[in-house]
């Protein structure tokens, strides 16, 4: 249930990351550990090719629980109680309650309203693939700049361990589409969003396009040859198809905010392989005509890809090691199956001090 | 202010004779009808949304809606127009939630036209016998109505968390290709009826309506029973109520759109006639929008 307001009353403006929890499960798994389970091991140097070393993997908990424990995470940095959550969008691709059951129905947003007590939010699930989370917040700014939603949270908790099992148990060369699958990492990620009452701050520019053409580079779903599900992807396929249009709309968002390069503290891209994220910025520097500095933020070596939550991942490490600060600009780039191409401007308001705050002591 | 309105609307009815349509060919073929009696060129839709909860081979990511966009052509490749592609899920309000959120991006001029698709499919070899939904498409193609005062009204979503184990769809990867188990609890129907009342109390008033004011009420067809019971659950005249129990099974997420594409069908309502839709899902939610002609 949500109040709308009349439309009228409220001005267009930029919505902001009020609040952000993140929940990382404490085990870690290496790159060799998982190498070492694999029935038939890659002949390549997965950890040297992706840069990977571990990543964090949830044992006894699920999908849903890691959504739940990041939500949870966010409200309490938060100056909103759950209950005046007028929205709450859960952008998980993994619907993992019980092990070996992938939920369609409720919604997971429906869970995560009743873990947190938000008894007044309007719930539904968005999925977009490793874009979700960019997805979620774009339809959450629609609904608050059309006076639909005064705050709303997007949450997504993904558990990708269960495809890189599958994957272990089933690669059968070394050229098999599964082995992306071993990249994967799990954690979850959620957002307090609202309208920022200073207009310099928050999102400046959203940019979300679908290559619909380009759909067969990446898919998920279970396998047929044995329990599990699975993820396979042509990853040089789609990284060279990414690579060769996602500098132009980096240019474009960057236009659009009136920023220019010189203007960037931070690029947070989608965190698939430290590798990968090399290769974007080789493309975008080629596509601009100059170099880019080092301001390209990576939490892929030591968390894996986490798909949908990876950006507030990276987020969360480079506001700790105290590099993203208060009014510092930054450029959230994503690149999903389908293909999705997502590009974020954004201008950090006192969130990164509040949040050091929060955590101080404890890291 | 200029509401968001069904510019067109396409439907692909459950098909006895042809059960290897799955939701992808049904939401196409909708998605076909609606964009063929459409005034807007493909070209123009900046979303395809797909509500639809069951679908072909359990596929889990890329988002379906990215091969409904690829199967339609629409804009599918990165160029100067472009398509923003994505899945909602909400069961059987998903094409309620998905219409309001085109309907926030439409007012807030992110995108001219938008297409809600949702559809419905069972790919299982064996499938669950709880799993009764017929494999069935409807598209709604939206845009801001020309016309002060028609089209999408109120919103108003009431869900009740404490019910949600009552109805539960789940894929079992325990065994391989997967397999839809489903749960749906005798007394859903009972809190679906319960929950109706407040939910169209709630969007009248929030769009300064009376109950004698609406023409015709639009239902989710969830079961012969429901509809019977639903005029006394709502407050409206049985007359009022489109009951298609007889003709239509209960189809999920497409079932709120292709009750209204029959019960409109071959007839064209007036000008500043109101109906109001009335959608049930899991969660439990009950979900319900007023619409002006």
């Amino acid at each position: 249930m949500s109040d709308a307001l009349p439309a009228a009353a409220i001005p267009a403006g930029n919505i902001r990351i009020e609040s952000l929890g993140v929940y990382l499960p404490e085990t870690i798994l290496t790159m060799e550990e998982l190498l070492a389970s694999c029935r038939r091991r890659p002949r390549w140097d997965l950890e040297r090719i992706t840069g990977i070393h571990e990543r964090r993997v949830a044992v006894g908990e699920y999908a849903v629980d890691l959504g739940i424990h990041a939500a949870k995470q966010a409200l309490a940095m938060s100056r909103y109680r759950a209950e005046e959550l007028d929205v709450i969008v859960c952008t998980s691709i993994s619907k993992y309650n019980r092990e070996n059951e992938f939920h369609l129905e409720p919604a997971t947003a429906v869970r995560i309203r009743t873990a947190i007590g938000a008894g007044n939010a309007r719930v539904f699930d968005v999925v977009n693939a490793c874009a979700g989370m960019f997805t979620g917040i774009y339809v959450l700014q629609g609904m608050i700049r059309s006076g639909m939603a005064r705050c709303g949270l997007v949450v997504s908790g993904e558990q990708n361990l269960p495809l890189a099992e599958t994957a272990a148990r089933e690669l059968r060369h070394s050229f098999d589409g599964q082995l992306a699958a071993l990249t994967l990492g799990d954690g979850g990620a959620a957002l307090v969003l609202d309208r920022s009452p200073d207009p310099h701050f928050g999102f400046q520019h959203i940019d979300l396009v679908t290559g619909a053409k380009h759909d067969h580079y990446c898919y998920s779903r279970p396998s047929r040859r044995g329990p599990g599900g699975i993820l396979v992807t042509k990853a040089r396929g789609l990284q060279r198809k990414g690579n060769e249009h996602f500098p132009a709309y980096f240019k474009r968002a960057l236009d659009a905010s009136g920023w220019t390069l010189d203007d960037l503290q931070h690029i947070v891209p989608h965190q698939v392989s430290v590798r990968a994220i090399e290769n974007g910025v080789k493309a975008v520097s080629r596509h601009l005509g100059a170099a880019l500095p080092d301001i390209t933020r990576c939490s892929a070596d030591h968390y894996g890809n986490t798909s949908t939550t990876s950006h507030f991942l990276a987020i969360h490490d480079a506001i700790l090691q105290r590099r993203i600060r208060n009014g510092h600009h930054a450029m959230l780039v994503s690149g999903a199956s389908g293909i999705v191409i997502a590009h974020a401007t954004y201008r950090f308001d006192d969130l990164p001090q509040r949040y050091r705050e929060r955590f101080a002591g404890v890291y | 202010m200029r509401h968001c309105r069904i510019e067109s609307l396409g439907i692909s009815l459950p098909r006895r004779h042809f059960p290897r349509w799955g939701s992808i060919r049904h939401a196409v073929e909708a998605g076909r009808q609606c964009l063929k009696a459409s005034q807007h060129r493909k070209e123009a839709v900046g979303l395809v949304v797909n509500a639809g909860v069951h679908r072909d081979r359990h596929i889990c990511e890329p988002a379906m809606a990215v091969f409904i966009q690829h199967r339609l052509g629409i804009n599918i490749e990165f160029q100067k127009r472009s398509t923003l592609a994505f899945d909602l899920l909400n069961g059987g309000c998903g094409m309620l939630d998905a219409a309001q959120v085109v309907s926030s991006l439409l007012q807030g001029g992110e995108i001219a036209a938008g297409l809600v698709v949702a559809s419905e499919t069972n790919p299982d070899r064996h499938p669950d016998p709880r799993f009764a939904y017929p494999a069935s498409g409807a598209a709604l193609l939206l845009d801001l109505s020309p016309w002060r005062g028609s089209g999408f009204g109120a919103f108003s979503f009431h869900t009740r968390d404490d019910y949600a184990d009552l109805y539960t769809s789940l894929v079992s990867l325990a065994e391989k290709r997967g397999r839809i188990v489903m749960q749906r609890q005798a007394e859903l129907e009972d809190i679906y009826l319960s929950m109706a009342g407040a939910v169209v109390e709630d969007v009248l008033t929030r769009d300064g309506l009376r109950r004698q004011e609406i023409d015709f009420v639009v239902p989710a067809q969830i079961s012969a029973g429901f509809l019977a019971r639903l005029p006394a659950a709502s407050g409206f005249p049985g007359n009022k109520i489109v009951n298609l129990a007889e003709r239509l099974p209960d189809t999920l997420s497409t079932s709120l759109f292709l009750a209204w594409k029959l019960a409109l069908a071959g007839r064209r309502p007036l000008p500043g006639q109101k109906a109001l839709l009335l959608a049930c899902g899991s969660g439990v939610t009950v979900a319900a929008a007023t619409y002006r002609f």
